[in-house]
């Protein structure tokens, strides 16, 4: 069989790549007709670079870099995050740390708060972006997906002389997919009265990647009882998705926390925990029940 | 391609491959070696610089986008070689052991301080989520900390 | 002419540059001209090389020099030569070196890797140690039987690269005693992995015929000397030279990337620098190693231990490297702390297809503890006897035995544990606990020991009244080169601690060294730094006398100055008298040397040991509580405290320092840590993400008490304090979550989905079929107790 270079070969780290002349070429765009532009002229052999903190790590995941990246993190319109009576809308490249502090006053929008205020660590909260966040296949334990599926979140996709909104779960679906030139440009969020939560954990205190998340939002009627329930699940299975058995279980009561748990517990087998190198696939799953509980509380306390 | 910077207050330029890392510009163009690449991925803060006052992990910073950038490292914080109040704290306290993670974590605490003058003993701990030290268990760094915090 | 030692928190000097970014570490070096260098490692774990070709690479760009098996024919190991440089007919582990390149960039480097053609013919490997010693398991050194022995008495074969055995009285009648109850317990635990946060790195240069190799080590000498072996030079004609190291934790105690940089520094004529990808540093680290332990013990109702028998299996991977040497360790760990009737203990280092390993703080005491601290009190639940109870009366005292027949001197751990029970009764107590976690706390006691050995110092007076140290020393961050040291200088000469000057590690500057580790650079490098001081101490006061007209006996060196003991202020400045000698009769210098007595075993009693006894024995006891949570299985610790045995502590609030960093290592072994390897022989945890150290919200404030005045032959009754504080984290965290949930902890580290198969009893009782029923069995020679 034939030897496979070493465990460095094919990575461009350190001591002498700061001075090899290459084609590669990282483009910063100033406008989004500009990145636009720009992603549909590199085609297939060019991809957007938001925060960059995915992109970077590629030397560590064996995988090559693009020939050309499209830097969105210095367009204006991306950077800004807009707040409407009835709507929020967040550029995809506004940071992790700008989002939560921006959420900090609306409590209907916590969940989103903490999953952006609680990811990784300070330094990567301030570097990597929202969109960045969604449009990571790869990444099965980004905090905010789950978070944004159960705020009903949609995203606008922008590419040469198009525009189009679609809702967060469709974009899960056609994200491995999606053709070059098109790039995640906005998240667009209804308000609305409700209690949210966003449930992690992570193996250490903090700075690690979420073993399993449940985000959750519910609106509470009159006498308390759940009107509606929209409940995700993030880093179980490889891309995060509603627990649609359990938000149909919860509506039309009180929520209580410990009997939402009970109910979880009878309807966790319906995820398909991954393995990996952290965790084996069965704690992702065991450990649900115990989250619903915990994000049942803390919706109640908001 | 050329990128301009501001390193300590110099300008400076490299023409290196965009997608470098600035951590590797740092070092081996400009020689400033405080920043430390020990894990390339954003985990161990040692890399940590202020890019524009922001504590910012230059191994996950491409060279491209520090164009224009005042990039305040290690090396440029005690000036006239007075140690920072934090600096000063961290040798008070006897708190340095191998060293290989105080370039980080005087950067990162030179911010925290500065935008949480009042950090408590909780504060400084969560903000040294992405700054690790695998000699001292910590213990000396926060009490350093909350000594600069009481000196202010 | 006894010096008079005050303990200070003298500062360490090197602090405010590494505070600055100044320190230029290995891995900081960048020489004019210097090339970039690149180690191609197999990816099988087990294969026949059919050929390797580098004709192609040696052509590339930018390429200067490329080096082979052929031109590194030596062999090293510790006990047993069988670790070549490169692989050379066999891969034996995946990661193993095949060839390096330099090249005038390090991408250049890389990609001449590439090209080099490799055909490689995979073979079946042995990757755990249940599969190494399955009676038909593939060998992983077919030669076994070739290679070199470089200690005599030793017993091996085939998969088994060593054994070293105990065996003291009569345990088959202990445990046929009437009276006896017989408790039975397995234990296993993974590799750890050092993280010292300098990468191995290393530059190297060959100038005048000989090599020059700045490197990242804590064994300078073991650097020189290994190097030289594998290269077939004389060793006098490599020079190793130190810069501050970025942490070592015994990772950096044994050779590791060196010889490359030198082969390809003499093949191109350049310097070369080498520096471990952080992947490399992860994949080929010499972990902390992977064992498995069986202990059984008979003890009586009343509590006394008639006699113990262990098994205890250490992975050393693909080459004996540090195991060897560790299967000495288990007398000393596994059958320490307590009084033992009779007792007999064979500890195996074990072959596998997998990346060596090698030397970890407290190496063999971290797991060994844990085995014996959760065997004792499945031992003291068995009789129904308080654990603490049940420890109080069996550990060792003045008089007592150890497990080779060692007599120990001084009552050390009972009063100790004495100690540990006014701090735990002065501590505020918890407050209420509904929040429906599991809560649980340990006390428990460990045995670890100075490892002595060969060191040299010279001191040199100087004019200006400043003292130079010249020792191969190494400063890797546990500020023993930085505070003890100079203190112990200053203290003998009357000089002020930052006036002494440290000489950074030198091979051609100052004699042979073990290296720095196994808590021995306070106490062997002091003691020679002690004597070196006492001789320029003599020769000063000699010469003063006459000057000063006073016998030197009635002379002292203090604050400065030469006086007569009682009158402060008489005869004159230190600095004057230097100045003068210097004139009159030359320079003054001291040299001084250490090594350890040697304690010996009782006769017959050990059998494959590199040492016999423990000169200098190090007792602690550990105490935390923790929190358990039944759902998520997370455990907390909420508080943890240590009573150690330092000897003396010349500065306390640097030993103090070790003691919260050694504890938190200790945690991340406990809880977090975890190596795990793939059925492609691989690590798989290649990245800080997936290898999970402590960070600052995991660890707690550790409460500490120092305990001084337990005997040491150590310089100012010293013993080595930076070592010891890992020793017994993972034993009492594992003790504690055990007594929290009742449940039978059997293995570590104790990470969330560990604990949650506990908590919901989806594992059942560890077993070894590998690990025979009667003790005897797993020998593969027998224990001639008559020697």
């Amino acid at each position: 069989m034939p030897a496979h270079p070493n465990h460095r070969a094919d990575r461009t780290e350190g001591t002498g790549a700061a001075n090899t002349p290459s084609a590669r070429s990282i483009y910063v765009a100033r406008s989004l007709p500009a990145a636009i532009d720009a992603l549909d002229e590199y085609g297939s052999a060019g991809a957007p670079f938001a925060g960059g903190t995915w992109i970077m790590r590629s030397p560590i995941r064996h995988e090559p870099h693009q020939p050309h990246y499209v830097a969105i993190g210095k367009i204006p319109e991306l950077t800004a995050i807009r707040i409407d009576a009835g709507i929020v809308e967040v550029g995809a490249a506004v940071t992790h740390a700008a989002l939560a502090s921006a959420l900090a006053d609306l409590p209907e929008f916590n969940v989103l708060a903490i999953a952006a205020g609680r990811s990784a660590n300070p330094a990567i909260r301030a570097m990597a972006t929202i969109g960045g966040n969604l449009s990571t296949s790869g990444f099965a334990a980004a905090d905010c997906v789950p978070a944004l599926l159960c705020l009903e979140a949609e995203v606008e996709i922008s590419s040469r002389g198009d525009q189009a909104r679609i809702g967060l779960e469709r974009f899960l679906q056609i994200r491995p997919t999606l053709e070059p030139g098109r790039l995640l440009t906005r998240v667009i969020l209804p308000r609305r009265v409700r209690n949210t939560a966003h449930a992690r954990l992570p193996l250490r205190k903090a700075g690690d990647y979420p073993a399993a998340i449940v985000s959750l939002a519910v609106s509470l009627d009159a006498a308390a009882r759940v009107q509606a329930a929209r409940i995700a699940v993030g880093s179980v299975e490889p891309v995060a998705r509603r627990w649609q058995r359990l938000e149909a279980a919860l509506v039309g009561r009180p929520l209580d926390p410990a009997q939402a748990a009970e109910v979880a517990i009878g309807l966790a087998d319906e995820f398909t925990g991954r393995d990996s190198v952290e965790l084996p696939a069965w704690y992702r799953v065991s450990v649900l029940p115990s989250l619903v509980r915990r994000a049942a509380v803390a919706a109640l306390d908001t | 391609m050329v990128v301009n910077l501001t390193v300590n207050g110099d300008r400076r330029s490299s023409a290196a491959d965009p997608i470098t890392p600035l951590v590797d510009i740092l070092r081996e163009e400009f020689h400033l070696t405080g920043a430390k690449p020990v894990c390339r991925e954003g985990f161990c803060g040692a890399c940590m610089v202020l890019v524009d006052g922001a504590p910012t992990l230059s191994c996950l910073m491409p060279a491209a986008l520090a164009e224009d950038c005042e990039i305040r490292t290690v090396e440029g914080l005690a000036v006239g070689g007075t140690l920072t109040p934090i600096q000063a704290a961290l040798e008070d306290c006897d708190a340095v052991q191998c060293g290989m993670c105080f370039p980080g974590m005087v950067v990162t605490l030179t911010h925290l301080l500065t935008v949480e003058p009042g950090a408590t003993r909780d504060d400084i701990r969560a903000a040294l989520t992405g700054n690790i030290c695998r000699c001292t268990g910590y213990e000396r760094i926060v009490e350093a900390a909350l000594l600069a915090v009481a000196v202010k | 002419m006894s010096e008079v030692f005050t303990a200070t928190d003298f500062r360490r000097r090197d602090a405010r540059d590494k505070l600055r970014g100044r320190t230029r570490y290995t891995i900081d070096r960048y020489l004019p001209g210097m090339l970039h260098a690149a180690v191609l490692r197999a990816s099988v774990p087990s294969g026949r090389i059919i050929r390797l070709d580098v004709s192609r690479a040696a052509r590339m760009p930018g390429v200067r020099a490329v080096v082979t098996a052929a031109d590194a024919p030596g062999k090293i190991g510790i006990g047993i030569a069988d670790h070549p440089l490169f692989a050379r007919d066999l891969i034996r582990y995946d990661g193993e070196p095949l060839a390096a390149i330099a090249a005038d960039t390090l991408v250049e480097a890389n990609a001449a890797l590439t090209a080099i053609d490799v055909e490689i013919e995979p073979l079946p490997a042995v990757l755990t140690m249940a599969e190494a010693l399955a009676p038909t398991a593939p060998l992983v050194h077919p030669d076994w039987r070739e290679h070199e022995i470089l200690l005599a008495g030793e017993a091996r074969e085939g998969n088994v690269a060593w054994e070293a055995t105990v065996v003291r009285g009569d345990v088959d009648s202990a445990f046929a005693r009437s009276d006896a109850v017989i408790v039975d317990s397995t234990f296993r635990v993974g590799r750890q992995n050092h993280v010292a946060f300098e990468a191995r790195a290393v530059v190297a240069s060959y100038e005048d015929g000989r090599f020059h190799i700045e490197t990242s080590t804590q064994a300078p000498w073991t650097v020189r000397n290994a190097t030289a072996r594998l290269l077939g030079v004389p060793a006098s004609q490599v020079r190793v030279t130190v810069p501050p190291v970025g942490g070592g934790f015994g990772l950096k105690f044994d050779i590791a990337i060196e010889p490359f940089a030198a082969l390809l520094a003499r093949a191109s004529g350049r310097p070369v620098r080498l520096v471990n990808s952080r992947e490399e540093e992860m994949l080929t680290c010499l972990f902390r190693e992977n064992a498995e332990i069986r202990i059984r013990s008979a003890v009586t109702q009343e509590g006394e231990i008639v006699g113990r028998e262990a098994v205890v299996l250490m992975d050393c991977g693909a080459y004996g490297g540090e195991q060897v040497f560790l299967t000495t360790m288990t007398a000393h760990t596994l059958g320490g702390n307590y009084r033992l009737g009779s007792v007999r203990l064979v500890s195996r280092a074990i072959y596998t297809n997998t990346a060596p390993n090698g030397a970890f703080r407290c190496c063999n005491g971290v797991y060994n503890t844990f085995a014996l601290e959760r065997h004792t009190d499945e031992i003291a639940a068995k009789i129904g006897m308080d654990p603490l109870l049940f420890r109080r009366r069996n550990v060792l005292g003045n008089g007592d035995l150890g497990a080779t027949g060692q007599v120990f001197e001084g009552d050390v751990l009972g009063p100790m544990l004495d100690r540990m029970d006014t701090m735990r009764e002065a501590a505020a107590k918890p407050p209420a606990r509904t929040d429906g976690r599991l809560y649980g706390r340990a006390t428990t006691v460990g045995t670890w020991f100075v490892f002595v050995g060969p060191s040299a110092a010279t001191v040199n007076m100087n004019a200006d009244g400043t003292a130079t140290l010249v020792t191969s020393g190494v400063e890797i961050g546990s500020g023993s080169m930085m505070q003890a040291l100079p203190q112990i200088v200053s203290a003998t000469l009357g000089i002020a601690p930052g006036d002494v000057v440290v000489r950074a590690a030198d091979t051609d500057a100052a004699g042979y060294d073990v290296g720095v580790g196994g808590g021995r650079t306070t106490v062997s490098l002091g003691a020679a730094s002690l004597a070196a001081a006492q001789e320029v101490r003599k020769k000063l006061l000699n010469f003063a006398s006459e000057t000063i007209e006073a016998s030197p006996d009635d002379l002292v060196m203090r604050n400065g100055r030469i006086e007569i003991a009682g009158a402060p202020g008489s005869g004159r400045s230190i600095t004057e008298v230097a100045t003068l000698a210097q004139a009159q009769i030359g320079p003054v210098s001291g040299t001084g040397a250490f090594t350890g007595s040697g304690v010996p075993a009782m006769p017959g009693c050990v059998a494959g040991h590199f040492i016999d006894a423990i000169d200098i024995p190090v007792f602690a006891v550990h105490d935390c509580e923790v929190a358990v949570d039944p759902e998520t299985g997370h455990v907390e610790v909420l508080s943890y405290k240590v009573v150690q045995d330092v000897g003396r502590a010349l500065n306390p609030r640097a030993v103090r320092n070790q003691i919260q960093g050694g504890v938190a290592q200790g945690l991340g072994y406990a809880l977090h840590e975890e190596v795990t390897i793939g059925t492609n022989g691989r690590v798989c945890q290649n990245s800080f993400e997936t290898y999970r150290v402590p960070l600052a919200l995991d660890v707690v404030p550790v409460e500490t008490s120092l305990y001084e005045g337990a005997p040491s032959v150590g310089p100012f009754g010293t013993k080595g304090a930076g070592e010891v504080p890992i020793l017994n984290v993972g034993a009492t965290v594992a003790c504690a979550v055990a007594n929290a949930t009742g449940k039978r902890v059997q293995e570590l580290p104790l990470t969330p989905p560990r604990v949650l198969e506990l908590l919901l009893d989806l594992k059942s009782d560890l077993s070894f079929p590998h690990i025979a029923e009667a003790w005897a069995e797993n020998l593969v020679r027998p224990h001639n107790t008559t020697g």
